[in-house]
């Protein structure tokens, strides 16, 4: 069709009324000229016209054909399909309702999960240029036989990797802490972002207001106290004002602002609250309050505590850039070897590198959230598949209710094309619905999920539904509609038309195949359901399994303070001074039951450091043994257990015989088959005068909720340094969650200066490490409850729909003698037959999975008998019920009106 | 056997209607006489498919229309050939003559 054509066409188009009028009068004048030739030949005026009509012939017709140029044939078709559609959909609201739901619900579940799984791997950091080409550094190796992979690195290490590399055009150190800005009352602990030279280099992004650093105030050794702001953070707390040259306080740090950057950008932060404030990584180490750190952290190997972006040069690739990469960090390795000739040498530790995904998720160590998270986006998947399924069934029971009606269209000349057409257009119609519904639906739902899921206190409010999961839903919606549509629209076109005419809206030949089809697709969705309610179950355990799992403390009952004593000079004395006095206070309020101070605590921090045991060579080659130094009440306040021996008390003063308490494991670890207690350590080289072990304490997992080695010892904190860290623990009686207010306000009274405390619940921290698990039960178990609803419905429908198709028959047999209760038994058969056979693919599919969902369960076998048999139990159960309704309608069969319809 | 009847050959239609169009201004009847004429008579134009192809050709812009009062006095709408129908009618045209000389030629091949 050439442009002038299609213009002709558009005008013809929007004249279509007028032209019909006109081809009217035309045909008109054509009739009456040709009546007056017939006049000519003698015929009556009466017998002319009729013999002009004849000889022109159908008008409607000549119009229709005219009319084709007229307008967008095609496009009318469709237009004409549409509305008959949304007639039919508004004449059945149950049907339409019942479509509309199952599928928002199919396509708003996936579109929250694609939503999380997108947000933890794929989506792009925003002004991220040419993302394809940037990586994060992960750096591997083998510590006691056991693969590590770590993302975090040294500066040292950082700067080695840089200069020994060549495959990279830019190359950027980056991480954040929490760090209090602000000055006096209005002093908040904030995500402060600590990045490198030329970290900004990386994106497109220019600032709003102001600039970027310059490549000296990130300099090494010593950054310059500039600080570049979020945008958010520009707003909320500045207005959006020009602040360039203010100064701005950040933890201990008096810095000028230098510029703000844009709207939407949070460099590579991974989710929760975008940073609100920029600093040079450089200036933040060089003031660490930790004095070896800050005066070595470019040249030593012991903080792993940032990571390191790099981007290919063009035509590098990935494994080239790996192996360039790996390269240097065995150099690097050896350079630290040379420093600390106890780590093993790189034939036996072979240190690799590898340029990975950005996102951590996306790296090769994606960890137990992000996993889980791509199992319920197949759970996603399976929902959407089980939805299909009983939408196509839904359908199909229309197609047949409506079988004759598509008979007589049949037989009135509807194309099949044109009947395909409509049904297509009609399941399209439905599935644009479903996906508005499940629109609203991933909106609504999708911030509960993101609670669950992400990281607690995201600052930005959450829009789920943005262009990509938008995207994603058109796309489900699309092939749903497509899917569901097609089924039944193949089966209606196989119609046979005498048949159906003949025989009405009941019976006729092919209803048990068609019936075959439907109890396959419902075979299917029970199948379905039952592998994710096994899954459900799984996890639900895990879950209760972690829970009631003993850490060798108490979770709920503790509080945890950091005091911060920032922007004052506070000498150890001082510090020990106010960490008396803290703990005195503590001590000293109702709600407090013991407190304690501790130098390091579980999955807040731990220290480590040499040991030495007489009789054993290499202590490291062990394990990696971790220990707190902590006051005599650590245990009863932590409500850990001394198995044997004692706890330290208040005699274990400076000065006195050094003490220790062991775990159950590190003794059994080091001293097997014989009696710890009395056993002597050294701590911290093997110079020190003998620590005798005094006691032996149940196993606490520090920093892992599985897999934790145990190997953790204790030591009495005016023994062994007094002024390294400084955590308060106390055990309160009330709420906690009331208490955490209560105790914040009493310590902050002993803080000097701009010093604060920060205050966190215990169980608060530990659920962070339950989340993978509570994410995959509550997903799970929230799929699976709905994909069981959907099947059972689904089921009624189909017993439902047999038993209305077998009045007629069953009335037959009441009258020939089949008592009610067979009747009954053989409705009922029917759906059990059907759940039972679906439950078991559904357990043969769990099985077949099973091996790749263990290593995301808790302490829980993936092929639990318990589970497996419940979730089956509960599906039989769920299969007579959906029977009971349509078996009660059978057993009242009427045989009178069976024999009268013949 | 059933006699054959003598109608416009499929495809030829617009092909008639240009070329009458070609003589000058005609409307629908005109045009319908005028083939029937010059044929002798052999050649009937079906009114049915008469004004459908008169929309088909006007949308390929090789013919337009307008409204004017006939000789007799009445409104009608009349048909013209435009210079890219002019073109359209030379090239099927000969490409009619073609397709005619090798039909026979295969006729004749096949009589002897």
């Amino acid at each position: 069709m050439t442009i002038g054509e299609l213009w002709r066409r558009l005008r013809f188009w929007r004249r279509r009324d007028a032209l019909t009028e006109e081809l009217a009068e035309e045909l008109e004048s054509h009739i009456e000229l040709l009546a007056r030739d017939f006049e000519g030949q003698g015929m009556s005026r009466a017998e002319a016209l009729a013999n002009a009509r004849r000889r022109l012939g159908n008008v409607g017709r000549i119009r229709e054909t005219s009319r084709d140029s007229w307008g967008f044939p095609l496009l009318d078709a469709a237009a004409q399909d549409l509305r008959y559609a949304l007639r039919g959909l508004r004449k059945n609201p149950a049907f339409t309702a019942a479509v509309v739901l199952t599928l928002g619900l199919g396509i708003g579940a996936n579109a929250v999960m694609f939503g999380v799984v997108d947000r933890l791997m794929f989506r792009p950091f925003p002004y991220l240029r040419s993302p394809g080409h940037v990586h994060r550094v992960y750096l591997r190796s083998t510590d006691r036989g056991r693969e590590v992979v770590s993302s975090a690195t040294e500066f040292t290490r950082y700067l080695d990797l840089q200069r020994w590399t060549t495959s990279f055009s830019q190359t950027a150190a980056f991480t954040d802490r929490s760090i209090a800005v602000g000055s006096g009352a209005a002093a908040r602990e904030r995500i402060v972002a600590l990045v490198g030279q030329s970290f900004f280099d990386f994106f497109d992004a220019v600032p709003v207001l102001g600039r970027f650093f310059l490549n000296e105030e990130a300099a090494v050794p010593k950054g310059a106290n500039v600080v570049v702001l979020g945008y958010g953070f520009w707003q909320t707390e500045f207005g959006g004002r020009d602040v360039i040259g203010q100064s701005l306080q950040v933890g201990p740090l008096h810095c000028t602002i230098v510029g703000v950057a844009p709207r939407g950008f949070v460099g590579v932060a991974e989710d929760g609250p975008p940073p609100a404030v920029f600093l040079p990584i450089t200036t933040y180490a060089s003031n660490h309050s930790n004095v070896r750190q800050r005066e070595n952290y470019y040249r030593n190997y012991n903080w792993g505590w940032m990571g390191m972006m790099v981007r290919r040069k063009p035509g590098v690739s990935r494994d080239q850039a790996s192996a360039d990469l790996t390269g240097a960090y065995v150099r690097s390795w050896n350079a630290e070897r040379a420093l600390s000739p106890g780590l093993p040498p790189a034939e036996t530790a072979q240190p690799s590198a590898l340029a990975s995904g950005m996102k951590s998720a996306a790296g090769p160590d994606p960890g137990l959230e992000a996993r889980t998270a791509v199992w319920v986006a197949g759970v996603a998947l399976i929902v959407l598949l089980i939805t299909c399924a009983n939408v196509a069934n839904l359908l199909l029971a229309r197609a047949l209710r409506r079988r004759r009606e598509t008979a007589v269209r049949v037989a009135l000349g509807v194309s099949r094309a044109r009947l395909l057409g409509q049904c297509l257009v009609e399941s399209l119609v439905l599935a644009v619905l479903g996906a508005a519904a499940g629109l609203l639906i991933a909106q609504w739902g999708g911030v509960g999920i993101r609670r669950l899921f992400a990281a607690t206190g995201t600052a930005t409010p959450e829009v789920i539904t943005d262009g990509r999961t938008l995207a994603v839903a058109g796309i489900a919606a699309l092939a749903v509609g497509l899917i569901a549509g097609l089924a039944p629209a193949v089966l209606a076109g196989r119609a046979r038309i005498s048949e159906s005419l003949k025989s009405g809206a009941r019976g006729g030949g092919g209803v048990r195949n068609r019936t075959r089809v439907r109890s396959g697709l419902l075979l299917a969705q029970v199948a379905l359901s039952v592998g994710l309610l096994i899954g459900a179950g799984l996890f639900v355990r895990s879950l209760d399994r972690v829970k009631s799992l003993r850490l060798g403390y108490d979770v709920e009952p503790v509080l945890v303070a950091t005091p911060n004593f920032r922007g004052i000079p506070v000498t150890d004395q001082e510090q020990i001074a106010v960490g008396r006095r803290v703990l005195q206070r503590s001590r000293e309020l109702p709600g407090v039951e013991s407190a304690a101070w501790a130098g390091s605590f579980p999955f807040y921090s731990s220290s480590g450091t040499g040991l030495y045991i007489p009789g054993i060579d290499s202590v490291s080659k062990l394990g990696r043994f971790t220990y707190q130094n902590a006051t005599a009440d650590y245990f009863a306040t932590m409500g850990t257990r001394v198995l044997r021996g004692r706890p330290f008390n208040a005699q274990d003063r400076s000065g006195t015989p050094l003490v220790a308490v062991v775990s159950e494991s590190m003794a059994r670890v080091l001293w097997p088959g014989r009696d710890a207690l009395g056993q002597c350590m050294k701590v911290g080289a093997d110079t020190m005068p003998c620590t005798t072990v005094v006691g032996i304490a149940e196993d606490a997992h520090q920093r892992s909720l599985i897999g934790d080695a145990h190997l953790h010892y204790y030591l009495p904190l005016e023994q062994f340094g007094e002024g390294e860290g400084f955590i308060l623990i106390a055990r309160v009686r009330g709420d906690p969650v009331h208490e955490v207010e209560t105790l914040r306000r009493e310590l902050q009274k002993e803080m000097p200066g701009e010093g604060y405390v920060v205050v966190r619940r215990f169980g608060a921290m530990v659920d962070s490490q339950r989340r993978s698990w509570r994410f995959g039960a509550t997903m799970f178990s929230a799929f699976g409850v709905l994909a069981v609803l959907v099947a059972a419905v689904g089921l009624y429908g189909l017993i439902g729909y047999n038993v209305d198709q077998r009045m007629h028959e069953l009335g037959v047999r009441v009258a020939l003698g089949a008592r009610r209760m067979d009747v009954v038994r053989m409705v009922t058969r029917q759906g059990v037959t059907l759940s039972i056979l679906g439950t078991a693919v559904g357990a043969a599919l769990a099985l077949f999975a099973s091996k790749w969902l263990q290593p995301l369960l808790f302490d829980q076998s993936a092929t639990d008998p318990l589970v497996y048999g419940g979730v089956a139990a509960l599906l039989v159960l769920v299969a007579v019920v959906a029977c009971v309704s349509p078996a009660r309608r059978a057993s009242g069969a009427d045989p009178n009106v069976a024999l009268r319809a013949e | 056997m059933t006699e054959i009847r003598p109608e416009v050959l499929p495809g030829t239609l617009d092909l008639l209607i240009m070329k009458t169009l070609s003589l000058g201004l005609m409307h629908g009847y005109g045009i319908a006489q005028h083939i029937h004429r010059l044929s002798g008579d052999a050649l009937r134009v079906e009114e049915g498919s008469l004004y459908p192809a008169l929309q088909r050709i006007q949308l390929k812009g090789w013919v337009t229309s307008e409204w004017k009062v006939s000789a007799t006095g009445r409104r009608a709408r009349f048909y013209r050939l435009t210079s890219a129908g002019r073109r359209q009618l030379g090239l099927e045209e000969s490409g009619f003559h073609r397709s005619v000389a090798a039909i026979t030629r295969v006729l004749r091949g096949a009589e002897s």
